[in-house]
């Protein structure tokens, strides 16, 4: 049986398995030496998730799914980041835009995801050199 | 800084397999072509200065509004849409 391991974030303590540690090789830009993270969240956080460093500064992002935040968001994979991930056709990802609050705004990072293969516990944060989203997309909430 | 003079599809070799070539030579513009192992990440800087910047201010959210955000999108998302 798992143990449950207990998560400190900036926004509160949660529980996650200990099987949940997910590996992001190359770290994420500005965070490189952060290589491990957790993804919790709990039922004052949801829909939001946290993705919660447990390495060298131990950042905590708050995240949410970008196919929620848009209408046909699209989520595709150049196949240099599928063969990084070890991604198979019937794998399903966990896809996490970063969010960041600013008073009643909620802005998501819609241009670089988090994109985790759960079946290997690996992911990482697309660095697209084009794309259509912004780092900055402003969620609608009406 | 180590500074080159390259010619045209000339190329500069670094460390264990990394090539940069001279591809395309323009008037205000150079095109480069970079052979790398694939563990090793070749971005364009303002990207990566880009994404660098946008995890930072994400990691440094203000969360004091995060409970009344989470209860917004909670209550969006079990109206239909009209």
């Amino acid at each position: 049986m798992l143990q449950e391991l207990s998560v400190e974030t900036r926004f509160g303590k949660y529980l996650a398995d200990d099987g949940a540690v997910v590996t992001l090789g190359d770290g994420l830009p500005g965070f490189e030496r952060c290589r491990q993270f957790v993804v919790v969240t709990g039922p004052t956080l949801e829909p939001f998730h946290c993705l919660q460093g447990l390495d060298d500064s131990r950042p905590s992002f708050l995240t949410l799914d970008p196919r929620s935040v848009v209408d046909g968001y699209v989520t595709e994979l150049p196949a240099a980041d599928r063969e990084r991930l070890d991604a198979r056709a019937d794998d399903s990802l966990l896809w996490l835009a970063l969010v960041r609050l600013d008073g009643d705004r909620i802005l998501v990072n819609l241009r670089a995801p988090v994109v985790i293969n759960a079946r290997r516990m690996v992911g990482l944060q697309l660095m697209a050199p084009e794309s259509r989203y912004s780092t900055e997309h402003l969620l609608a909430l009406d | 800084m180590l500074v080159f003079t390259r010619k045209l599809n000339e190329a500069i070799i670094i460390g264990d397999g990394i090539e940069i070539r001279v591809l395309r030579v323009g008037s205000d513009s150079v095109r480069i072509g970079v052979t790398a192992p694939s563990d090793v990440k070749v971005h364009r800087q303002e990207i990566y200065q880009l994404i660098s910047a946008a995890n930072a201010s994400a990691a440094t959210t203000e969360h004091t509004t995060l409970e009344r955000a989470a209860e917004r999108l909670r209550s969006k998302r079990s109206t239909p849409p009209a």
